[in-house]
């Protein structure tokens, strides 16, 4: 079980963002969230990504447990956020190394123009990241994001900001992930995008998880379905 | 015998991890900063500013300006700190990017590490340029006692640095944020200030380091001290 | 003889911080503490002979030096436990605390300078006790401050650790002031009455005052505490509300 989220419950003074969320996630398994605005998909992925401590309930990646064990669950994620952590006096090269020197990767070089080349900014390596594009900007996120070889990847909302041509790459590095059995776990908003990406969604709103199950394939029309009856 | 061996190497690993990680994020704040010059610009741009108007409000009275030094380069000091923590601050929250950094770090306390010695730099710099002015304008021979000024010196930006960016960091998300970071700064900083102004004072009066021995113990707890206790709330700081 | 009697008296106030059923109780003692130790300070006390009828403010000036530093050792821990346990109440312990420490910081700013002027000629004099509390005070209304603007889910544990830091200054800015202080030249008419050569008279009555201004600091804080929890519950349940006439 590479992901066992139990009972958890988020609160931020008065606010009750997630009330009670659980989740199992196998590895190598790509997991789909939907919801509306304000569900607490972020706040979710937040915890995940150890950025955040759960109010009450457990929280499990590749067995360690993530308020206790942070230190160890870290290394092995990946994380993709609304923003690009990354530095605009910086070019790419630079910010790319700077996290690998931060992650202790090896073969930096050699690994920096893969990953490069998997979200095709190689043209623009040396350019400083202040001159890029938002959806140049959200592509070297994901290369950050996946620098280190991560085994679970987190991915809030990572198709802003991107143009087709862009999405369908993200798409083709998902499914590359996948068959490297890296964990996934996807928020979006966008009901209609590479729904076969995925093999569970889940559908939060309001703090809760209020439908889990296999994905439905390609079937966008039966997923708007489910979705509205869902949500409404 | 097996255990312990272990432990310590999993220690020196860690250490090794932790002085690399702190490397790898000064060498990125430097670089950024090499490019932008913004901060050591602004910070030594101020404190000059702060030089001459004191100058002009004590009058032209030598003598005076002579006695007063001292204190008007640590308050120049002071503000610098004050306004180069503030862009450094401004920088980070731009992108948010401390989030993708902390996210990397095993022992998080290795940002403050680094974000301490970058200002510390930043001060060394600002130190090294407006010296030779202050030599010049308020007449005093720093030459002569550029020993213990150092000393006195090392020990004053240490202790700025390590407050400044305390505060730096807890003020970094609040909203009035050019008001709190002088507001908390200044106060807990008074013994710091109190310290390295009179030690600098007697030190350019032509006193010898033995005399300002109380002085210099003052600032070496007072880092001791705070460096210490920052290590230990360090994470509260920065989780969300 | 004097420590013993401070120990005494924190030992018989203490208790009522806790006693929670009967707070009428509590504002009996404290009142009747208050008035006995108005009529002790002004009737009772002797005159000290050199000061005259201003040392009188002396009384207060001391107690609500020592109840602010009371104050804030509480802010301290209250700081630390609050990291410690992450409980809402030793948050509100730690912001009502602090509020009340500033009101007696600033009480002791004031009465400083009106026990000073007509003892050595001056408003201020720069001394250790008084600087430090302007220094403490400096710090405190800044901590009130961040309390008030910090983005809120992090509010209460950077003034936590504002309230750890600016306690553990404490004996650093005394040190340091009172290096600073043998630099300046005194004011002509020093008198160091007050606290050296007290009679037993006046010891009394400084006991009883100051047993007072902690009866006063407690049932404050008491007070403060609770209204911050009932705020609280009240922003909860509203909050409860809201949610369920959304959904």
């Amino acid at each position: 079980m590479m992901v066992h989220l139990e009972g958890v419950i988020k609160r931020f003074g008065t606010m009750t963002a997630l009330r009670g969320i659980d989740l199992k996630l196998q590895r190598g398994c790509c997991l789909g969230i939907f919801g509306p605005n304000g569900a607490g998909k972020t706040t979710l992925l937040k915890i995940l990504a150890t950025l955040t401590r759960p109010s009450a309930g457990t929280v499990h990646i590749a067995g360690y447990d993530a308020v206790k064990e942070a230190e160890k669950v870290r290394p092995l994620l990946g994380v993709l956020g609304h923003r690009t952590f990354l530095y605009g006096h910086l070019t790419a090269c630079e910010n790319l190394r700077f996290y690998g020197r931060l992650f202790g990767t090896k073969q930096l070089a050699e690994r920096i123009t893969e990953v490069l080349q998997l979200v095709d900014l190689v043209a623009h390596a040396h350019q400083l990241v202040r001159t890029y594009s938002r959806g140049m900007q959200q592509r070297l996120a994901i290369a950050r994001a996946i620098l280190h070889y991560p085994t679970l990847l987190l991915l809030d909302e990572p198709y802003t900001g991107l143009d087709k041509h862009a999405v369908s790459r993200l798409q083709e590095l998902v499914l590359h992930l996948r068959s490297v059995s890296c964990t996934i776990i996807m928020s979006t908003h966008d009901l209609h995008r590479g729904l076969d990406l995925y093999d569970e969604i889940a559908i939060q709103c309001r703090g809760k998880i209020v439908y889990s199950g296999p994905s439905l394939g390609s079937d966008v029309q039966g997923f708007e379905q489910l979705y509205s009856a869902y949500v409404g | 015998m097996c255990k312990d061996s272990n432990s310590f190497i999993a220690l020196m690993s860690g250490s090794k991890v932790f002085l690399q990680q702190v490397l790898a994020l000064l060498a990125k704040d430097l670089k950024t900063e090499w490019r932008t010059r913004e901060i050591f610009t602004s910070m030594f741009v101020f404190a000059v500013l702060v030089l001459v108007v004191f100058n002009f409000a004590i009058g032209a009275d030598t003598e005076l300006i002579r006695q007063v030094a001292s204190g008007v380069i640590w308050v120049a000091l002071l503000f610098a700190t004050v306004l180069g923590l503030q862009r450094a601050g401004q920088l980070e929250s731009e992108e948010d990017s401390l989030q993708g950094v902390l996210l990397a770090l095993r022992d998080r306390s290795a940002l403050f590490v680094a974000k301490m010695i970058a200002q510390m730099v930043y001060l060394l710099a600002v130190i090294i340029c407006i010296l030779p002015l202050c030599g010049i304008w308020f007449r005093i021979d720093f030459i002569a006692c550029i020993g213990g000024l150092g000393i006195v010196f090392a020990l004053g930006i240490l202790g700025l640095s390590i407050v400044g960016t305390l505060f730096a960091m807890i003020t970094l998300h609040t909203r009035a944020r050019e008001v709190m970071l002088p507001m908390l700064f200044l106060p807990v900083s008074v013994p710091l200030t109190i310290a390295a102004v009179y030690a600098t004072a007697q030190l350019i009066a032509g006193k010898s380091l033995g005399d300002i021995a109380d002085y210099l113990t003052l600032m070496v707890i007072f880092n001791i001290v705070f460096f210490a206790l920052i290590l230990i709330v360090f994470d509260y700081i920065v989780e969300e | 003889m004097r420590i013993l009697g401070t120990m005494l008296l924190f030992f018989i106030v203490f208790p009522l911080v806790f006693v929670r059923r009967n707070s009428l109780f509590q504002i009996t003692i404290m009142y009747i503490t208050m008035i006995v130790a108005i009529f002790l300070v002004f009737i009772y006390a002797p005159t000290e002979k050199v000061q005259g009828i201003v040392q009188k403010i002396f009384y207060f000036h001391v107690s609500s030096a020592v109840t602010m530093s009371f104050a804030f050792f509480v802010v301290f821990i209250a700081s630390i436990m609050y990291l410690w346990k992450n409980s809402d109440w030793w948050d509100a312990v730690a912001l009502s605390a602090a509020e009340i420490g500033v009101v007696f910081c600033t009480l002791v700013l004031i009465t400083g300078p009106i026990w000073a002027r007509p003892i050595w000629g001056t408003w201020w004099s720069w001394d250790p006790t008084l600087t430090l509390s302007l220094v403490l005070w400096l710090i405190y209304v800044a901590y009130l401050m961040l309390r008030i603007d910090a983005h809120d889910s992090k509010r209460a544990r950077f003034a936590a650790i504002l309230g750890i830091v600016g306690f553990v200054d404490v004996p650093l800015i005394l040190w340091s002031v009172e290096k600073w202080r043998t630099l300046h030249p005194k004011p002509v008419l020093i008198q160091e009455g007050g606290t050296t050569g007290l009679t037993s008279a006046m010891l009394l009555t400084f006991m009883v005052c100051l047993g007072a201004f902690l009866l006063l600091f407690f049932y404050l804080l008491r007070e403060r505490i609770s209204v911050l929890q009932s705020r609280h519950a009240l922003e909860v349940l509203r909050h409860e509300i809201d949610e369920i006439l959304a959904g």
